[in-house]
């Protein structure tokens, strides 16, 4: 039982339970099938993103280019594809192709460069996000040709269990957290991305090739931000060259509200899961309550404060030994 | 004579145009501890980071077991037999203590797709080492490296040279900061590392505490080594302390006095 208090993934999950208890008493249809399905649809494309940057985190670096990726990825795609250029799912391997290249630039400027992770994700954020208004003129790519394709069927088409209606995107993320818990947990590499994130000296001079976990890590978190991209745009019909602004921001807020450290060593994919849904829920529960949406970023700044003390005071109270 | 395990000859080091080692020729023996003592700015740090391979050398060469080695990087340093163990700085705090010990080289169960460590077995051979190296309390293997003292995170350091047989466990101020029993405990890993095969390089701040374990101390004073045979139980603290500092009893007292 103190086990258990005393895991970082704890006071999020109380909280996320005080969330569902609250708006759900305030609105009884918070909890509806319709509102389920809803913002499960959501929490996922975000979360993608959410689960690449906690291993990221981890490994003591982060991500701001994220956002930018999620909006060029999808442009790239559907700009190839109806160009007529290329098939669909070449298009699709482009996209998810140039934003590995992406995540390789990032990581090679943070390891050989030795430039700090927020000054060359910031610069590329401008760079990826630059591209895609300049090869799109600013105007939305359509992707209602995808009906029909079976690479969209699959990355987005919907199915029923019961009463709710279920995307292939929840899929891709359950696979995706369940492969990268296990990774971050129980493998060798999870032990070298919280080592190089822990103390990368320490790890160096152990034959841990610090640089390789992390640059393999910034490939990791640019190409699932282009997969949720591409099926947020089959989703909503659209690539949006603007789509993904800000995401970054929020994505970081999930993952250190769930428990990783911003400073690396200690992470958590049970977490980051945690720190979507909360999120996710309380932008969408505020509204159904009558909180007038635009007081969202209000609750969200107040819920990581409460969190980072929490967190705070749970590790010290780890390293005193208590 | 014992069998020569590293030997550092006539090794120089230039920091541009300070010189922190003046032509030093130091040698380990197999299964011996050898203490090494000096003022402040008397060269042992630096020749203990050439070893390590912290920093290179500007001249001079090193052998081990006869056979000349380069050694560019403390990874190279560990290839080659030689564990450097500075307080705190070789751990992953956040890790466990079998993580920590099996960090970069991690057992791995099943298919080597999967990448699956074989945590079981770290654990249990992490638990038999604890025991070896002489830690008395019952520390679970899985207690993160953040929540041991510093004496129990230098047991971890040695325990994990002794497993992966290092040949040479460099010890940089272990007692540091450590209490009286912390100490002991400290002093009694480093006699069971020589009792088990290892030779040890001990660097401390008090003679007293390397009087307690070495078998034979090496002195430096301005970048060389100026006595490289005293036997402690042969000799006195006093003896020691005068060679350090180049003075004589005598000139100590009225050093001390002024």
């Amino acid at each position: 039982m103190q086990r258990l208090f005393s895991r970082p993934e704890f006071g999020p999950l109380v909280l996320l339970i005080v969330e569902l208890i609250v708006f759900q008493s305030i609105n009884p249809q918070f909890l509806s099938v319709l509102n389920i399905s809803n913002t499960l649809a959501f929490s996922v494309e975000l979360g993608l993103v959410a689960l690449g940057m906690t291993l990221l985190m981890t490994s003591g670096e982060f991500d701001l280019s994220v956002g930018s990726v999620f909006g060029l990825s999808p442009v790239i795609m559907w700009s190839l594809f109806n160009s007529g250029a290329l098939p669909l799912e070449a298009a699709f391997v482009v996209g998810l192709l140039i934003a590995a290249v992406i995540g390789f630039v990032n990581g090679w400027f943070v390891i050989r460069l030795k430039i700090p992770s927020f000054l060359v994700t910031l610069g590329m954020l401008l760079i990826a996000r630059g591209t895609a208004l300049f090869i799109t003129d600013g105007f939305p790519q359509r992707t209602w040709d995808a009906s029909g394709q079976w690479l969209a069927e699959i990355l987005v088409g919907d199915f029923y269990i019961g009463p709710f209606r279920i995307y292939m995107s929840l899929f891709w993320f359950i696979l995706a957290a369940v492969i990268l818990g296990y990774v971050l947990t129980q493998t060798k590499f999870g032990n070298w991305v919280q080592a190089s994130g822990g103390n990368p000296n320490a790890a160096q001079a152990r034959g841990v090739n610090v640089g390789r976990t992390k640059i393999i890590l910034f490939v990791l978190s640019a190409m699932l931000s282009a997969f949720a991209g591409i099926i947020s745009s089959i989703r909503t019909s659209a690539a949006n060259p603007n789509s993904g602004t800000g995401y970054e921001l929020e994505v970081i807020a999930m993952v250190v509200i769930g428990g990783t450290a911003l400073t690396g060593g200690r992470g958590t994919i049970i977490g980051t899961v945690i720190g979507i849904f909360i999120l996710r829920i309380m932008r969408n529960g505020i509204v159904m309550v009558g909180v007038p949406g635009l007081a969202y970023n209000i609750f969200i700044g107040a819920i990581i404060l409460g969190m980072m003390a929490l967190h705070s005071g749970l590790e010290r109270r780890h390293q005193s030994g208590n | 004579m014992a069998e020569e395990l590293v030997l550092m000859d006539n090794v120089s080091k230039y920091y541009g145009r300070v010189r922190a080692l003046d032509g030093v020729t130091f040698r380990v023996f197999k299964n011996e501890i050898v203490g090494l003592l000096g003022d402040n700015g008397a060269g042992k740090s630096t020749l203990i980071k050439v070893l390590s391979g912290a920093v290179r050398a500007t001249g001079g060469t090193i052998s081990i077991k006869g056979r000349k080695v380069d050694i560019r990087s403390t990874a190279d340093a560990i290839a080659n037999g030689i564990e450097t163990i500075y307080q705190d700085s070789a751990l992953v705090t956040q890790l466990s203590i079998a993580r920590n010990l099996f960090l970069g080289r991690e057992p791995i169960k099943g298919p080597g797709f999967f990448n699956k460590m074989d945590q079981a077995k770290m654990e249990e051979v992490a638990t038999a080492l604890l025991k070896r190296v002489g830690i008395s309390k019952n520390i679970p293997v899985t207690t993160p490296i953040g929540s041991l003292s510093g004496g129990e995170r230098q047991a971890v350091a040695i325990a994990r040279a002794m497993h992966f047989h290092s040949d040479l466990i460099i010890l940089d101020e272990p007692t540091n900061n450590l209490g009286v029993a912390e100490t002991q405990g400290v002093l009694r890993f480093v006699r069971n590392a020589r009792d088990t095969g290892h030779s040890c390089i001990f660097i401390a701040h008090n003679i007293h505490h390397v009087f307690e374990v070495v078998d034979r101390i090496v002195v430096m004073r301005q970048g060389k080594v100026v006595a490289d045979d005293i036997d402690p139980k042969k000799t006195s603290v006093r003896h020691v302390e005068e060679v350090i500092t180049g003075m004589s009893e005598a000139e100590l007292r009225n050093a001390v006095a002024h």
